[in-house]
C-alpha cells in the first residue's frame, strides 16, 4: 500500500498498489533521493532481527547505506554484552552450555552438568533470548542444577535458587567487583588456568579491592553474607556458568558489569568447558552481519553516524549509533538523512526512548519512508509512504541460529505450512528483489534467492534445499579451543585479542578511551546521585521484564496471546499501594520528569518497597489508529520516561532499567476490551 | 472402562502458557473459554526472603483429554506442548503409581461437560408414592392469620426471644 507523505499518520489514507507499482516507486524515490543527497542519506532502522538475523543487507547490498541503526539508545540491549566480549575474550558471546550442539544432548558422554548457574539479570523461560532455549534450564535443574538469582524481582525461578541477590537496580557492577573481591582474596580461583590463559590478573585483584564486600553490600541493598555465600558457591561448583541478561546492558555502567561477569567466568575456568560457557569456533561461524560489505558500501563506511565519536560501538555492531543518528534527524548535521527504510522496527511503541521526539525527528527529515511487515504498526501508521506485506512464518522456508550465527549449537529450518496467502514476500526475498531492481551490478553471483540464502544465512557450508527437511542440524562442539588454536585466525592456542588471553585488564577498553580495569558508577537518577529528586520521584523504576506470550511490542492483536496478559501492568509492592490508595487491577500515571505513562496496577510483593517495574513494548492494535492516537501507542509506553544520551563513555548503555519515578491512581479506567479484540482480530465464525 | 487423567508436577510448571494456548487452538475455543488454565499461587513471602510461588495447571471442565487425538494413539496437545515436560497422560491406575515417585505432584481426572455428561434428567421407576384420598372440610374463612399460621397469642413470645434476654 502507497500513502502520500503528507497523509503520514492517517489510517485511512492509504492505497493498494500492486507489487511492480511498489517497486517502481521505491526505484524513483530511491534515485531522486541519492542522487541529491548521496546513499549515506538513507537510513535503515532495524530492530532485535528476523528468523534470528539483523537483515543488514536491507543497508549494505539493497539501499548501500553506512547507516544501519537500531535505534535504541546506546543500543542497549545485547550488544554491549557482545562487544565486551568481542574485546575481552576475542569471541561473540560465552553462552551457557546446555549441551545443545552435543549429538547426545545432556547425556552425551562430553558433556557435564553445571553444578551451579548464576541467572544475572535474565529471564530465561519468558525470553528464550537469541535463540537459547529457556527450559534448557529447567532441563538442567532437573539433573542437578542449583540456581543463583540476581535480580530486583521475585520471579519464579528465583523462588527455586538458593540464593536471590535482589540487588537495587542499576548496581551490578558494585556486585560484580565484590563477587571478584571475595573469590581474589579467599584464593578459590583457577590458579592455573588465570596464570596461562588471562592477562592483567594482579591489576583486576588490585582494583577490585576498591570494592569491599561490606561497600557493596551498602550500593546494593543486599546483604554482605549473601554476597559470600554466592562467590562461593559459584566459585567451588565445578563446573558453574553465568547467564548474563539485558540488564547488563540497560545502564550507562553495563560495559563494566559485562567486564566483570567475563571475569568471573574467566577466574573460576568455566571458559570453554563442558557445562560452563561454550565459546564459538572461528571456524564456524556465519559473518551474516558483515555480508558482502565491502563491496556494497565500501569506504563510505567511514561515513557512518557517530563512527568518529564512538568507534567502540559502530565498529563492533557495523551501525550507526542510535542517539546521534536521532540528532542527525534533528539538525541535518553532519548531513541530511531523507529516505527511511524499517526492517523489522516498531520504534514509537518498544525500541526508542522519548518515543514522540523520535516520530517528529522522522517526519521532519524523511522525504520517503517505508517497510515490510505483517502488521500495521504504529510507527508505519505515523511515519510510511510505502508499505509491503511480509510473509508470516507459516507461510516461507527460513534458517534461525542460535546467537545471529555466533554460538556453536544449532542451525534450525523453518519449513513453509502453507502457501503464500496475498501478495507477501518474506525479508530475504524482498532483499534480494530489491538489491537486485537497485543495483543489478552488485547482484550477478545470486541467482535466485535460494543462492542468496544460502550464501547469507549458511555461510556457503550447508544448501538449504538439501538441509531443511532436518529442521535442525547441529556444529561440531569443541570444548577448551584455546588449547587448540580454534579461537584465533592464526590456529595458535589462545584468544583471539591483543594479548592472545583473555584480557581482565582491557588493552582494547584502553585504547578505546575507557578505563582499562572494572569501575563503579551510580546511575545518572537514584536515590543517591539524586536524593533531591527523592520528593517528587521516590520510587526506582525498572523496566521490561520479559511477559508469557509477547516478543516485545509483538503480538498484541494475536487474541490467545493477548488474553494471557491484556493490559499493560505496573507492579507496586502492597505497602506502597495501600499507602498511595491503589487497588489491584487500578489504573495508574506512573511518571517523573521527563514523561508519563498510563498503566493497570498489580499489587504485588515480586518487587520491593523501593521499586516499581512496568511493561514495555504497549500498543493497542485494536484502537484507532489515526494520529495523534496510533492505535494509542503513546498512552502506556514507559520509555515517555527515559531519555537518551545517558551512555557509557564508550557509547553502549541506557538507564531503561533504572530511573526514578513517581505514581498516582487515576480514576480512568482503560481495561481492553477482549471482545472487540476478539471481534477484530478473532478466528470467527 | 478405565478412567484417565492428567499427572502434573507442579515443582517444575513455569507458567509458560504453551498448555493453556495450545488446547485452545486444538479445540477452537474462543476468547474467555479454556480446557486448561495454569493457576497462579505467588509469590508470597513465607518466610524471611523466601517467596512462595506455584504454578498449577488444572484441567477445566472443557477438558476432554484430546480424545480426538488420543484415540488416534496421540498424547493430549498440552502434553505435547508442555515446555517443562511437566504433564503426563495416562490411566489413572498407572499415573497414581508415578505419584509415589516424589513430590509436589497432583493427579487430575477431569471430567468434560459435566453438565452434559450426567445426561438428561429421567424420573425415578421405583413410581414413589402415590397420593391418598380422603375428604377434606372447609373451615370459616378468618383472614390471613390463619392462612399464615399466625396467632397473635403467639406475638409477646416472639418478641421476648428476638429481644436481649
Amino acid at each position: 500500500m502507497k500513502r502520500d507523505p503528507k497523509h503520514r499518520g492517517r489510517a485511512d489514507k492509504w492505497v493498494q498498489i500492486t507489487h511492480e507499482e511498489a517497486f517502481d516507486l521505491i526505484e524513483k524515490e530511491y534515485k531522486r533521493i541519492t542522487a541529491k543527497y548521496g546513499r549515506k542519506s538513507c537510513v535503515v532502522f532495524s530492530g532485535t532481527g528476523r528468523e534470528g538475523g539483523g537483515m543488514n543487507p536491507y543497508a549494505t547490498n539493497v539501499l548501500r547505506t553506512p547507516n544501519m541503526c537500531y535505534t535504541q539508545s546506546g543500543y542497549a540491549c545485547y550488544l554491549p554484552r557482545l562487544a565486551s566480549a568481542a574485546y575481552i575474550v576475542g569471541v561473540v558471546y560465552p553462552e551457557l552450555d546446555y549441551a545443545g550442539g552435543l549429538p547426545g544432548r545432556y547425556d552425551d558422554p562430553a558433556y557435564e552438568v553445571p553444578e551451579c548457574l548464576i541467572l544475572w539479570g535474565k529471564a530465561p523461560l519468558e525470553s528464550n533470548p537469541d535463540g537459547f532455549f529457556g527450559h534448557a534450564v529447567i532441563d538442567l535443574m532437573r539433573r542437578g542444577t542449583r540456581i543463583i538469582s540476581v535480580d530486583p524481582r521475585v520471579n519464579w525461578l528465583s523462588t527455586r535458587a538458593d540464593h536471590h541477590l535482589r540487588l537495587r537496580p542499576g548496581t551490578d557492577t558494585a556486585l560484580g567487583m565484590a563477587l571478584l573481591n571475595i573469590i581474589i582474596k579467599e584464593g578459590i580461583y583457577d590458579k592455573q588456568f588465570v596464570e596461562s590463559w588471562t592477562y592483567g590478573f594482579d591489576k583486576l585483584a588490585e582494583r577490585v579491592k576498591d570494592m569491599p564486600p561490606e561497600k557493596a553490600a551498602g550500593i546494593c541493598g543486599v546483604k554482605m553474607e549473601d554476597i559470600y555465600a554466592v562467590a562461593r558457591m559459584y566459585a567451588t561448583a565445578k563446573p558453574a556458568a553465568i547467564q548474563w541478561g539485558l540488564a547488563v546492558d540497560q545502564k550507562a555502567n553495563g560495559m563494566q558489569t559485562a567486564q566483570c561477569i567475563i571475569s568471573l567466568m574467566s577466574i573460576t575456568g568455566n571458559i570453554d568447558v563442558p557445562g560452563g560457557q561454550i565459546l564459538a569456533d572461528i571456524n564456524g561461524n556465519v559473518n551474516e552481519v558483515g555480508y558482502n560489505m565491502d563491496q556494497g558500501i565500501g569506504d563510505d563506511f567511514n561515513l557512518m553516524i557517530g563512527l568518529q565519536e564512538y568507534p567502540a560501538c559502530c565498529q563492533v555492531t557495523f551501525q550507526s549509533h542510535a542517539d546521534l543518528t536521532l540528532k542527525t534527524l534533528e539538525t541535518g548535521k553532519p548531513y541530511p538523512l531523507k529516505f527511511g527504510f524499517y526492517a523489522g522496527n516498531n520504534l514509537l511503541s518498544c525500541t526508542s526512548m522519548e518515543p514522540q521526539r523520535w516520530a517528529k525527528a522522522i517526519n521532519e527529515s524523511l522525504e520517503f519512508c517505508m517497510t515490510i511487515e505483517c502488521f500495521m504498526t504504529p510507527t508505519a501508521e505515523a511515519t510510511c509512504d510505502l508499505i509491503f506485506p511480509l510473509a508470516t512464518i507459516c507461510e516461507r522456508d527460513g534458517t534461525v541460529f542460535t546467537h545471529y550465527g555466533g554460538s556453536p549449537v544449532t542451525i534450525g529450518f523453518t519449513n513453509k505450512a502453507v502457501e503464500k496467502q496475498g501478495e507477501s514476500l518474506s525479508d530475504l526475498e524482498f532483499v534480494y528483489l530489491l538489491g537486485k531492481r537497485l543495483h543489478p551490478d552488485l547482484w550477478t553471483d545470486c541467482k535466485s534467492v535460494n543462492d542468496f540464502i544460502d550464501k547469507l544465512r549458511l555461510g556457503g557450508r550447508y544448501k538449504f534445499k538439501d538441509v531443511h527437511k532436518l529442521v535442525s542440524v547441529q556444529h561440531e562442539v569443541k570444548y577448551r579451543k584455546f588449547e587448540t588454536g580454534d579461537l584465533r585466525r592464526d590456529h595458535e592456542p589462545g584468544f583471539n585479542t591483543p594479548t592472545g588471553r583473555i584480557e581482565l585488564y582491557s588493552t582494547i577498553f584502553e585504547q578505546l578511551g575507557d578505563d582499562p580495569l572494572p569501575y563503579y558508577v551510580e546511575p545518572k537518577y537514584s536515590p543517591v546521585s539524586t536524593p533531591e529528586l527523592l520528593d517528587k520521584y521516590p520510587f526506582v523504576l525498572t523496566t521490561g521484564a520479559r511477559v508469557i506470550g509477547f516478543f516485545h511490542s509483538e503480538h498484541r492483536q494475536i487474541p490467545y496471546l493477548r488474553e494471557l496478559n491484556p493490559n499493560p501492568l505496573v507492579e507496586i509492592h502492597p505497602k506502597n499501594a495501600a499507602k498511595l490508595g491503589i487497588a489491584d487491577g487500578q489504573w495508574c500515571e506512573v511518571y517523573n520528569q521527563f514523561g508519563s505513562a498510563k498503566y493497570k496496577a498489580k499489587v504485588t510483593c515480586a518487587v520491593d518497597e523501593k521499586t516499581i517495574h512496568a511493561q514495555h513494548g504497549w500498543w493497542f492494535p485494536e484502537d484507532d489508529g489515526n494520529a495523534p492516537n496510533l492505535y494509542g501507542t503513546f498512552r502506556s509506553n514507559i520509555n515517555n520516561l527515559i531519555p537518551n544520551f545517558h551512555f557509557g563513555k564508550l557509547g553502549f548503555g541506557a538507564p531503561v532499567k533504572c530511573m526514578l519515578c513517581n505514581i498516582k491512581p487515576i480514576t480512568e479506567s482503560y481495561d481492553t476490551d477482549m471482545a472487540l479484540v476478539w471481534k477484530k482480530f478473532g478466528k470467527g465464525e | 472402562m478405565p478412567k484417565y487423567g492428567l499427572l502434573i508436577d507442579y515443582e517444575y510448571c513455569t507458567g509458560c502458557a504453551s498448555c493453556e494456548v495450545s488446547c485452545k487452538e486444538e479445540h477452537n475455543y474462543p476468547v474467555g473459554q479454556w480446557g486448561i488454565r495454569v493457576h497462579d499461587d505467588g509469590p508470597w513471602e513465607m518466610e524471611e526472603g523466601v517467596f512462595h510461588w506455584n504454578r498449577i495447571p488444572a484441567p477445566t471442565d472443557l477438558c476432554d483429554l484430546c480424545a480426538d487425538r488420543t484415540g488416534k494413539g496421540r498424547e493430549p496437545i498440552c502434553v505435547h506442548h508442555c515446555m517443562a515436560n511437566v504433564i503426563r497422560f495416562g490411566k489413572v491406575e498407572d499415573l497414581a503409581l508415578h505419584l509415589q515417585e516424589k513430590s509436589k505432584q497432583v493427579l487430575f481426572v477431569p471430567q468434560y461437560k459435566p453438565h452434559v455428561a450426567k445426561g438428561p434428567f429421567v424420573p425415578g421407576k421405583k413410581g414413589g408414592h402415590k397420593g391418598t384420598v380422603s375428604q377434606v372440610k372447609a373451615k370459616e374463612n378468618v383472614g390471613y392469620e390463619i392462612a399464615t399460621h399466625r396467632d397473635r397469642s403467639s406475638k409477646t413470645q416472639f418478641d421476648n426471644e428476638g429481644g436481649n434476654s
